[in-house]
């Protein structure tokens, strides 16, 4: 389970924003906003599929690059909030 | 070499540590090498300011201290090299200010009261400020602390009320807070990037000390760049809207109005990479927003900090906040309210560093025009996405053209809305498309093809993974960049040598020279000049140059006590000398003569057995900045009558009848004057820019609906088709054409008129200060005046080796001092002696007035 949300965010990262890029450069710590990959209508799109996918609720203080620049502290916001 | 530094991992909350901020001592040998270099660049170019010199000075020197320190002990240091900057910069008391009122601030931050009560009092003290800067209450406060109080806490108190609000876990560091409001560079900048205050806490010492630190000194050395080219484009390639007369010139007109932005992107690489020193790795400000290939990408890419800023206070709180309607309904009412409040933050951005309200409609229509576009371009790319990379690599054939497209279309309508956004008016920005009609040749292509070739070299490699930790970074590339650095520093800091440019020619050391001082450009000093005497200085955009020197100007720069120096008198000189005057300045007193003149008394008829001559031209004949006596004019005379040059003449009287802010047609009304005191010689002070200042005086004249008494002029504005509800732009453009004509009728008239009475005219050329800005003109004159039947007195030079700000009054002000004075006096003495028998009379000739 612990896997599953890095590998699931991975993916749809890659299929939403990142078409035909080699899986093998996206890792745990690229960084996503910082880094330009995520834009803000990027941004907002994951922090949807977030929500709906998981069940979770995300503040709009929480969309910085504080909690989502990184699939690593992605999935440890999703865990924070499932717990 | 061992290792020098030791230290142990930050304190801070954000659990990414990993470096040891431990630099080798090669290493620490290397980057101060590269900060010498770096100072010497600094000091060779004059970026900036002396101030900026001596804080950058500071930095290195702080920074040779602050990478051996402990780890724990270096933000303390860094903030109080940040509060010596403030005090070094401004002067103690006013420094000291602004770290008090800085810290009753941040203490509002910090009540122990509920968020909504320390929202409200700091809403209420900001309500004082606003009422203290706008001058509706008195206060204590000196005008200079604002813009830089303005600067530290108009934004970042924003920034940092919100992050105390949300972050409830990270424990608050006085010493952290206290940095971020003063960080060290903060003090020589009124202009500063909105910095992030969980980027600025959370990637404190978050990788490899000596990576981060040679980064910093790679982004500051690219900010040097950035301001070289600046000044290549504010020197050499702007134009006024009335100098865009073809589609050339209008292309050139669009790019280099836009290019002034670099200015902006220097100064903010030169401050990131400066913090970068003491270990703030913080993002990137700009990300080659030249190739910016939709408006979306645009905003993207340039002033980053500001997009940040705006998204997470703005953007999404509103877009959560309106989810209910839709994420797309509430993106696109989200993004119009971002662009809507950074029209307004400007404005408010403009009161706290001006004092006044900006409001131009200008300014209304770009950024509503710029959020519309952004939108539409932000729904397509909601619908479609965009392209994106992990990776630097290389187009495909059809990638790059279709990029190359985008981009080359996307520039040019940024340059148009540009334009648009700096015009002085709508009225002047529509009346430059009428270059539209001018003449099409190869040189229309110019600017097209060198724009097509920056976009394709730029685009040939997609643009990779932004913000990159440092020690990320391929080894190889890392090493290139070194390279890069390295010979970008030793061959800027060598072609800045004289001795180095002066081998590539003429031209070329030209240029090169004229890019290592930093001054206004002649179209703002022309602005600045205007000023002088009124108060009609297109000062309005934050990167402007000529603002932050008019910022400068104390309010009552040269006010004369108790009333106006001149007055209105009507006609066509429309104003002239207030006699029977006495004031006093900061210079020294000023008093006019019962005939209007700044000078001793005389009387209407010369004694007889004297020479007289009556001197006439604008505000440095008149003395403006010198006091009574102090005048080249008084020197001279009492010169003359000391030495008695010609033996004919009992004594010598030179009338000074300048007044200042006439332009040449004025000095015809004057001239008449002038010669009902029966002088035996005028003597007409030109100064510079003569054939401009003609014609702007004749399109005032229009404009103002002033009848012109001279039929030859009058023919002139019939024929130019001038109008009085012309603008002015498009008025110079129809009176160029005929400006030497305006001057030779002008010149040929007071060599008439002057020879009609028995006076001998004489030319004097007084070059403006600083001589080498003012010389586009000055060989016509020169011509125009020899042909007119003037003997020419050419004072050329007259201020060589000498530095400008020495004779100058101030650096708003540049018209010569009592130093300046007596140099004009000396020159013009010894000019007088060479010609004498044309210009003071034949030896025979004694005077029977």
């Amino acid at each position: 389970m612990v896997d599953d949300i890095e590998a699931t965010v991975k993916d749809v990262i890659l299929k939403e924003f990142l078409p035909g890029e080699d899986p093998s450069e996206l890792t745990d710590t690229t960084p996503l906003i910082t880094g330009g990959v995520l834009d803000s209508i990027a941004t907002l799109k994951l922090v949807m599929f977030i929500e709906e996918r998981y069940g979770v609720t995300l503040q709009a203080h929480e969309v910085d690059p504080e909690h989502l620049d990184t699939i690593a502290q992605i999935a440890q916001l999703i865990r924070s909030k499932k717990t | 070499m061992s290792t020098v530094l030791s230290g142990t991992p930050s304190d801070v909350r954000s659990g990414t540590k990993t470096a040891s901020a431990r630099i080798g001592a090669r290493d620490y040998v290397l980057i101060l090498l590269q900060l010498g270099l770096l100072a010497l660049l600094l000091r060779q170019f004059q970026i900036e300011s002396a101030a900026f010199l001596r804080l950058a000075l500071l930095a290195f020197g702080g920074f040779a201290v602050h990478a051996l320190l402990p780890l724990r002990y270096r933000l303390p240091f860094f903030l109080a090299l940040s509060l010596a900057g403030i005090v070094v910069v401004l002067d103690p008391v006013n420094g000291l200010s602004i770290i008090a009122m800085g810290i009753v601030l941040i203490g509002i931050c910090h009540l122990p009261v509920s968020f909504r009560a320390r929202g409200l009092l700091l809403i209420a003290v900001g309500a004082l400020l606003v009422a203290l800067r706008a001058k509706w209450l008195a206060g204590p406060v000196p005008d200079v602390i604002w813009p830089i109080l303005g600067s530290m806490f108009m934004f970042r108190i924003i920034v940092y009320f919100y992050d105390l609000r949300h972050d409830t876990v990270t424990p608050v560091s006085p010493v952290r807070t206290l940095a971020y409001f003063f960080m060290l560079p903060n003090a020589c900048f009124p202009l500063f990037p909105v910095v992030d205050y969980q980027a600025f806490r959370r990637n404190y010492y978050d990788d490899d000390a000596y990576r981060t630190y040679q980064t910093g000194v790679d982004w500051m050395l690219r900010g040097v760049v950035h301001l070289i080219l600046y000044r290549a484009v504010y020197y050499h390639l702007t134009l006024a809207p009335s100098e865009v007369t073809g589609p050339g010139q209008l292309l050139q007109f669009l790019v280099a109005n836009f290019l002034l932005y670099l200015r902006v992107s220097g100064l903010f690489h030169m401050i990131v990479g400066m913090l970068y020193l003491f270990g703030f790795r913080l993002p990137e400000t700009h990300n080659r927003y030249l190739l910016a290939s939709s408006f979306t990408d645009f905003w993207r890419r340039i002033n980053i900090y500001w997009k940040d800023f705006m998204q997470r206070i703005f953007y999404y709180p509103t877009v959560f906040r309106l989810r209910k309607l839709g994420t797309t309904k509430a993106m696109v009412l989200a993004t119009l309210l971002v662009f809507t409040l950074t029209w307004f933050l400007h404005a408010y951005q403009w009161f706290w560093l001006r004092g006044t309200l900006l409001f131009s409609p200008q300014d209304v229509l770009f950024w509503t025009i710029l959020g519309c576009l952004v939108v539409v371009n932000a729904l397509y790319e909601l619908k479609h996405g965009r392209e994106r990379s992990l990776r630097n690599t290389p187009q495909t054939w059809r990638s790059l053209g279709v990029v190359t497209l985008k981009t080359f279309a996307t520039f040019w309508a940024i340059c148009v809305l540009w334009s648009f956004w700096t015009a002085d008016s709508v009225e002047q920005w529509l009346s430059l498309w009428s270059a539209l009609k001018g003449q099409y040749t190869w040189s229309v292509l110019l600017y097209p093809a060198v724009v097509l070739a920056v976009i394709v070299i730029g685009s040939l490699e997609r643009n990779p993974l932004r913000n990159v930790k440092p020690s990320k970074v391929d080894q190889h590339e890392w090493r290139r960049a070194r390279l890069v650095t390295a010979v970008s520093l030793v061959v800027l800091v060598g072609v800045s040598i004289e001795a180095v440019h002066q081998r590539f020619g003429g031209e070329v050391a030209t240029t090169i020279h004229s890019l290592r001082s930093g001054h206004l450009s002649r179209l703002d000093m022309a602005k600045l000049e205007r000023g002088y005497y009124e108060n009609l200085l297109s000062v309005d955009r934050f990167n402007s140059q000529l603002w932050e020197v008019y910022s400068k100007r104390p309010a009552n720069w040269l006010d004369v006590q108790g009333a106006n120096l001149k007055r209105f008198t009507g006609g066509f000189a429309q104003n002239e000398l207030i006699p029977s005057f006495v004031s006093t300045t900061p210079y020294g007193t000023i008093s006019t003569n019962r005939w209007g003149m700044r000078d001793k008394d005389y009387e209407r008829t010369p004694p007889p057995n004297t020479f007289r001559i009556a001197v006439l031209g604008a505000s440095t004949v008149m003395g403006w900045g010198v006091g009574d006596g102090e005048t080249f004019e008084s020197i001279v005379e009492e010169r003359l009558n000391r030495d008695k040059p010609n033996q004919a003449y009992a004594g010598y009287e030179m009338l000074n009848f300048g007044v200042p802010g006439h332009q040449p047609p004025q000095e015809l009304v004057t001239l008449d004057y002038a010669l009902s005191f029966k002088p035996n010689a005028i003597y007409y002070v030109a100064t510079t820019r003569e054939i401009s200042r003609a014609d702007s005086y004749l399109i005032e004249i229009v404009q103002k609906k002033v009848p012109v008494p001279y039929a030859p002029l009058r023919d002139i504005v019939d024929r130019a088709g001038l109008e009085p509800s012309m603008d002015e732009a498009t008025a110079m453009k129809r009176l160029r054409p005929f400006g030497a004509e305006i001057l030779s009728w002008i010149y040929r008239h007071m060599v008439e008129d002057a020879r009609s009475h028995g006076v001998i005219p004489v030319f004097v050329f007084l070059p403006a200060l600083p001589e080498e800005l003012w010389q586009d003109e000055t060989v016509e004159i020169l011509k125009i005046a020899g042909a007119a039947g003037f003997p020419v007195i050419d004072l050329s030079g007259v201020y060589k080796g000498q530095e400008t700000a020495a004779l100058s009054l101030a650096e708003w002000d540049h018209h010569p001092n009592r130093r300046g004075h007596q140099l004009i006096a000396a020159r013009l003495e010894d000019a007088l002696r060479q010609m004498r028998p044309s210009v003071l009379g034949a030896d025979v000739q004694a005077s029977s007035n």
